[in-house]
């Protein structure tokens, strides 16, 4: 019995050994890769990489903080509606603070926009994939030097451990100059507006070399001659390549419609959206600003600036129009009651179903009229209606989810209005000149002709081209009048708030970034 | 403590044992079932977009019929033998073994009916004229529509319940089984919504050999869910889910137009009847959990078992919204989905027992073991829209939807395996003196590459001061034991894949997912516990007083990656701060009276906890409070010399006489409104106000019996916590006049406040938490042997969740709303949830 009895106990020993005798653990992934290895994975990064700049762009985010700082746009709250804890009031009234969502989304969004764009340069990425993400970097970096002053930047993208290191002022500029001149030779000549082109980069130096004095030194820039030429000879080499023209009269809204990738006349860079592909949120532009009667409901509503809407001479185009589009499936076009449909919609709206005026919600008997007037908190009869609505972009009626209009990041105009201020600053050129350029877009728009143009002039005309386009608060900036006061703010204490505050989450992760002075 | 999220039959709970102690990761316990550890996730896919978000109760397959008993295992020296993933707490549940005997059928059936138990006061038709008229008079001719209309009440109904059980046990010594089956049919007390379940039961032991040395255990589980999901979404926009729609009702409009058609208000006011019409939700999980178990006496002292198990879990779920009725303008565009949920995890444990009396004093009973466990997960989800409605359900023909609006999903998840040695000793002294070690190696394949395998050891030392000499004989102490134990153990709960770089899949894009951190490794807990059990005046009284000191280092955490960093991409690290919870249980049972017919229990037991976060850097933001006007709003914080999840808010001073707005402290101490002086602004003045985490947790259960009668009572509350009820913040307040219906607590002329005052993130929506709840009172009646037949038989009638007495004015301090923000969760929100119900039930078993 006892030899048995042993012989058991030692056959379940071994066996326990035998099966203890370790499974390696391995850790295996099935739904995704460890490393993006092929030259399919290397474009699919790209677009990642595209796609990331939704984010910022198309969300609220970098265009809530180039926007509503400025006299082009406030975020009212409006009774229980559009309170979310007080960030669109600091915005506009500039006494934002580090806990600001707004600030935490944008840098995020930028900062991941940076990191896809290196990762793709991992990759072995051919020429032109390299010189795409590298136009996507800068793109970026320019944003977060213009926004933060600090762009941090990963040497190692493996090494997590290692803080990034920040680059900040010249160092910063060089960087993006040198990536941009790079990038340059590789990118494409043609084609289109969504994917980088040598003009898109052409179009991001100008930005750069135009600003370069305000990033110095954000109170008072100065402007070089040399800088001021540059920006010149490439607006030069964008008008050279005739890609381009100003739109012709009545097509304005054509750069921002549901099929602007093929009817836009002045589109250089974009961001991709098509139904059914991919896409950002453009229908955000309206949601935002639209009342909850019109069509389709909005959520009532960001709002512009009386002053700014006085700007507009009334036969100008940019002011609204009845615009003629094939996605607009509402019987406003198929009735021919051709009401305006773009544009700053002012005082009784009307309904696009049944051209009957439309009514407010709260009460349901008080006419849907939108006022000039509008207050930081608005109240009383005109709570839900205070303020001019501006909507740029035809709504895509025909697409259900994703929309079809292309996100615009640079323009013609643009190009053409910072040739004439660049003039204006010190570089080649007569004052003439200046207001020959300027002239060829207010024809075109329906408004007279100048004669007369200084800088306060051009602001104004960049404001009535480029309104709600995301370049407000920069252009407020370099014409040194974003400290100012103006209706529903009162003038900046200090200069800091002409940068906005880290947001408080990566001050704490990088030791290498300083919090701005003030915040 | 155990809350429940939703009221939600079938809905999930967040259950804590000794405080909350992680950051980041799950804080719920690790559930064992019959020696199988359980993965702790439902395989019931997830909903969105105005389907129900809960995530569901992990353990809804099992019949609660068929549990012999739960074991709640708090202390260090009990938990550490299931090393990485006994940090917070274990739950032993053992389900009924086979009876050896004559084979004995035992039936029971219980009915009853649910109905709402609390809910937030709103104005019924006659208040409301009366509100608008006081503060918004020129539109009282729009908003009075002359009826008087309960919304919430057509939304819920009084629901039955109807349960029925029977289980078959007998045979020998040798080879003995239990057969049970169940069927449970619960309606909710929200229309629409309901359980129905099915489960069935097969336990088995044999014996073989001469001697009797081998034995085989089989165990067959097998549940059928079946679940209609009320369409409550937690994360909806301002147009609300079905709770909010008809809190907000205009109560003097009727629902229902002169021809019986829903009223149709506008496309973002919803009526609740509409959105109960519109969204169609089932969801079915099947479940197998199968385990085979043989074992062999070596020795007499010696004994070999294994366990061999399999649980297979598969769910899914099929949807469809009629987006015609809520907007006529989409009447084109119904959307339908369909997701499925598999879940196959496997179990392989070795031990071999020593039980031996080594000397007349001292005996020995050693365990050893070695476990291997394998998670298996996957799931892939369709959907498509442009469905128009004609009487058929969207997602049997997900074909006929627009190709540019479909999106389908698959996803396996990354492999997880943990393999573990352990070995537990216990020594015996004169039955006297008790030491127990333990010790267990872990390995998972979800640790880092560096950090694979971890030990988990712990000591417990016992002393029994009766069985001493100078005690042995006392009359008034009957058994007194003091304990001390101190062990480490670990949290697991993040998910596989944490430590590897990983790129994901989007359409036809690419992007980096995670950061790899190959020294990942689990969060660690260190406890100390001491106690003393005893038992005095002839076991009349009772009880045990313990105190516990935890701390949890190496917090898991997704920690936030210093930009440039991957969108949505992690960093899983260990924090270097701590989380400390501290503090006393004290459980006191008494036998007050105890005679031939009359006997009265009492059990009270009580828990004091201290929770305490400390050495992080910074601080992090949770707990997303939603609603109209409250985006990106967060809540709570985790930073330290403050407890996890500590309120960060707003102070609310009043209402401004002059313009009707709230007023609030701003940092300098003065009071004012915003609305004359932005320094004043809610957002820009924060303060720490108060933790969601009881101080007291208090449990009261007393039984008597009389002849034949048994009356129980079981009463819960916690005390010391604060909740911040959102539904009153941002669905009732007094801008929804005169349009939409307002909270009771809000009609108050006396306080001047103006319709166009905006709620903000403030301490006026923050309300203590403190309640006590009769979670149970149970009555029966033993009736005994009816002839020759029946044996046995018992008659009950049950209430649950009968009553609360608490001065929160939501819907039930219990509820537990999501507001996780970036996967760190949240604790104590309140946001239209699927309200709690209230439950009688008569029911009768008896054996035949």
């Amino acid at each position: 019995m006892k030899a048995s009895k042993f012989y058991y106990v030692v056959l379940i020993m071994c066996s326990l050994v035998f099966t203890v005798s370790c499974t390696k653990l391995n850790e295996d992934l099935y739904s995704e890769l460890t490393g993006a290895g092929s030259s399919k994975s290397v474009s699919d990064l790209l677009t990642s990489a595209y796609s990331t700049l939704n984010g910022p762009y198309q969300q609220d985010n970098r265009w809530c903080l180039q926007e509503i700082t400025t006299d082009e746009a406030i975020a009212p709250t409006r009774g229980g509606d559009w309170d979310d804890n007080g960030i669109h009031r600091a915005l506009h009234l500039h006494l934002w603070n580090s806990d600001n969502s707004y600030m935490l989304n944008t840098f995020n969004g930028l900062g991941n926009a940076i990191f896809q764009a290196s990762n793709v340069l991992r990759f072995n990425p051919t020429a032109q994939q390299a010189a795409e993400a590298k136009f996507i970097r800068s793109l970026a970096m320019f944003d977060m030097l213009d926004l933060w002053g600090q762009v941090p930047y990963r040497e190692n993208l493996d090494d997590f451990k290692t803080p990034p290191s920040v680059m900040t002022g010249q160092d910063a500029m060089d960087f993006i100059v040198k990536d941009l001149n790079d990038a340059m030779k590789d990118l494409p000549t043609a084609g289109v507006a969504y994917v980088a082109s040598k003009n898109a980069a052409r179009v991001l130096l100008m930005k750069l070399y135009l600003n370069r004095g305000v990033f110095l030194n954000r109170q008072s820039p100065t402007f070089s001659k040399e800088d001021m030429n540059q920006v010149i000879s490439l607006a030069k080499a964008i008008s050279a390549s005739k890609a381009y023209k100003v739109s012709d009269p009545g097509h304005y809204f054509d750069n921002f419609a549901p099929n602007n990738d093929k009817i836009s006349t002045e589109n250089i860079f974009t961001l991709y959206n098509e139904n059914g592909v991919r896409g950002g949120s453009v229908d955000r532009t309206w949601n935002t600003v639209a009342h909850y009667n019109m069509l389709p409901g909005g959520w009532n509503g960001w709002a512009t600036l009386s002053d700014f809407y006085n700007k507009f001479q009334s036969s100008d185009e940019r002011r609204g129009i009845y615009y003629d589009y094939p996605a607009d499936t509402t019987s406003n076009k198929s009735q021919d009651y051709h009401r305006q449909n773009v544009g700053f919609f002012a005082g009784q709206q009307y309904s696009w179903v049944t051209n009957e005026p439309l009514m407010a919600r709260n009460p349901s008997t008080a006419p849907l009229v939108f006022t000039p007037e509008v207050t930081l908190r608005t109240s009383g009869a005109t709570l839900e209606t205070a303020g001019i609505r501006p909507m740029k972009y035809a709504y895509d009626y025909k697409s259900v989810g994703q929309k079809n209009n292309d996100w615009v990041v640079y323009r013609y105009s643009d190009v053409l209005l910072m040739q004439a201020e660049a003039i204006l600053r010190g570089g080649d050129g007569t004052t003439a000149e200046a207001i020959e350029i300027v002239n060829r877009i207010r024809t075109n728009r329906g408004v007279p002709a100048l004669t007369t143009l200084t800088l306060d002039d051009l602001l104004d005309e960049r404001g009535r081209e480029l309104y709600w386009e995301g370049w407000r608060r920069q252009d407020l900036i370099r014409f040194g009048k974003f400290l100012d006061a103006w209706q529903e703010k009162p003038a900046d204490v200090s200069p800091n708030t002409l940068l906005f505050a880290l947001p408080a989450q990566q001050v704490a992760s990088n030791p290498n970034l300083t919090q701005n002075p003030g915040f | 403590m155990i809350i429940n999220n939703t009221g939600q039959p079938g809905g999930s709970t967040t259950v804590k044992i000794r405080g909350n102690s992680s950051i980041r990761a799950g804080n719920n316990p690790l559930f064992v079932l019959d020696g199988i550890p359980l993965s702790g996730t439902s395989a019931r896919p997830g909903g969105s977009g105005g389907f129900s978000t809960d995530g569901g109760n992990p353990l809804t397959y099992l019949n609660p019929s068929d549990i012999a008993s739960i074991d709640i295992l708090k202390d260090a020296s009990a938990t550490a033998i299931y090393g990485s993933r006994g940090a917070n707490g274990v739950v032993i549940i053992t389900t009924k073994r086979a009876k050896t005997g004559e084979p004995t059928l035992n039936l029971g059936a219980s009915v009853g009916i649910s109905n709402l138990l609390k809910k937030p006061d709103v104005l019924n038709g006659s208040a409301f004229r009366k509100a608008i008229q006081n503060y918004t008079p020129d539109d009282v001719a729009t908003s009075d529509f002359g009826s008087n209309v309960d919304a919430f009440d057509a939304i819920t109904r009084k629901a039955p319940t109807q349960n029925y059980y029977g289980d078959i046990t007998g045979g020998t010594e040798n080879g003995r089984y239990r057969l049970s089956l169940g069927h449970l049919d619960q309606s909710g007390i929200i229309k629409n919504s309901d359980l129905k379940k099915y489960t069935a039961n097969l336990s088995s032991s044999f014996k073989f050999l001469e001697n009797k040395r081998l034995g085989l255990d089989v165990n067959l589980l097998v549940t059928q869910t079946n679940e209609n999901l009320a369409p409550i979404d937690v994360g909806v926009g301002f147009t609300g889910n079905v709770i909010s729609q008809a809190l907000q009702w205009n109560p003097t409009r009727p629902l229902y137009d002169e021809n019986g058609n829903r009223t149709y208000v506008s496309s973002n006011q919803i009526n609740p009847m509409t959105s109960l019409a519109a969204y169609k939700d089932k969801a079915v999980v099947n479940t197998i959990v199968a385990s085979v178990s043989p074992y062999y006496k070596i020795t007499d002292d010696l004994e070999y078992k294994l366990i061999y198990s399999v649980t297979r879990q598969t769910g899914e779920r099929t949807g469809r919204y009629i987006a015609g009725m809520i907007d006529s303008s989409q009447v084109e565009n119904g959307m339908a989905f369909v997701s499925n949920n598999t879940e196959t995890d496997q179990q392989l444990t070795q031990t071999l027992s020593y039980n031996k009396q080594l000397s007349d004093d001292l005996s020995l009973n050693a365990v050893a073991g070695y476990e291997f466990l394998d998670y298996k997960y996957y799931w892939n989800s369709e959907s498509g829209s442009g469905f128009n409605y004609n009487g058929l359900d969207f997602y049997d023909y997900l074909n006929y939807s627009t190709a540019n609006n479909r999106s389908i999903n698959s996803y396996r998840d990354p492999s997880n395996q943990l393999q573990s040695f352990f070995l537990r000793a216990s020594f015996n002294y004169l039955q006297r003196y008790l030491l127990t070690a333990t010790i267990r190696r872990d390995g998972s394949t979800k640790f880092g590459e560096n950090n694979r395998y971890a030990n988990f050891p712990s000591l417990a030392f016992a002393w029994n001061v009766s069985n001493e000499p100078f005690l042995k004989n006392s009359r008034i102490v009957n058994q007194l034991k003091l304990r001390l134990g101190w062990g480490e153990t670990g949290n697991s709960a993040f998910p596989s894949g944490a430590s590897r770089d990983r790129f994901t899949f989007g359409t036809q894009s690419i992007t980096q997912a995670n950061f790899g951190n190959p020294d990942l490794k689990w969060e660690a807990s260190n406890t100390l516990n001491a106690g003393i059990d005893f038992a005095l005046f002839n076991s009349r009284l009772s009880g045990s007083l313990d105190y516990f000191n935890k701390k949890t280092t190496d917090a898991l955490f997704e920690s936030i990656i210093a930009q440039p960093a991957p969108p949505s991409g992690k960093l899983w690290v260990n924090l270097p701060g701590e989380v400390s919870n501290k503090g006393f249980e004290l459980s006191l049972t008494g036998n007050i009276v105890s005679k031939k017919d009359w006997n009265w229990n009492l059990t009270v037991n009580g828990t004091y906890i201290q929770n305490n976060v400390s050495g992080l850097t910074g601080y992090y933001t949770t707990a997303a409070l939603r609603g109209q006007g409250f985006s990106g709003v967060l809540g709570q914080r985790m930073v330290n010399g403050q407890p996890l999840n500590v309120w960060y808010l707003a102070k609310f001073a009043g209402i401004d006489p002059t313009t009707g707005t709230s007023m609030y402290v701003a940092k300098d101490g003065t009071v004012g409104t915003p609305t004359n002086d932005a320094k004043y602004d809610p957002a820009l003045n924060k303060f720490y106000v108060g933790s969601p985490n009881p101080k007291y947790l208090l449990g009261i259960t007393t039984d008597v019996t009389y002849k034949k009668f048994t009356a129980t009572f079981n009463m819960n509350g916690a005390f010391g916590h604060y909740l911040f009820n959102n539904t009153m913040a941002t669905v009732l307040g007094l801008s929804n006049l005169p349009g939409r219906n307002i909270g009771s607590y809000y009609d108050n002329p006396s306080l001047n406040e103006s319709v166009s005052n905006s709620a903000s993130a403030s301490t006026r929506y923050l309300e203590k938490g403190d309640y006590m709840k009769m979670s149970n009172i149970t009555l029966s009646y033993r009736v005994g042997n009816i002839g020759n037949t029946i044996k046995n038989l018992n008659v009950s009638l049950t209430g649950q969740n009968l009553f609360v007495l608490t001065g929160y004015n939501g819907f039930d301090p219990e509820v537990n709303t999501d507001g996780s923000d970036a996967d760190i969760p949240s604790l104590g929100i309140e946001y239209l949830p699927y309200p709690p119900a209230r439950t009688i039930l008569l029911g009768v078993n008896f054996s035949l």
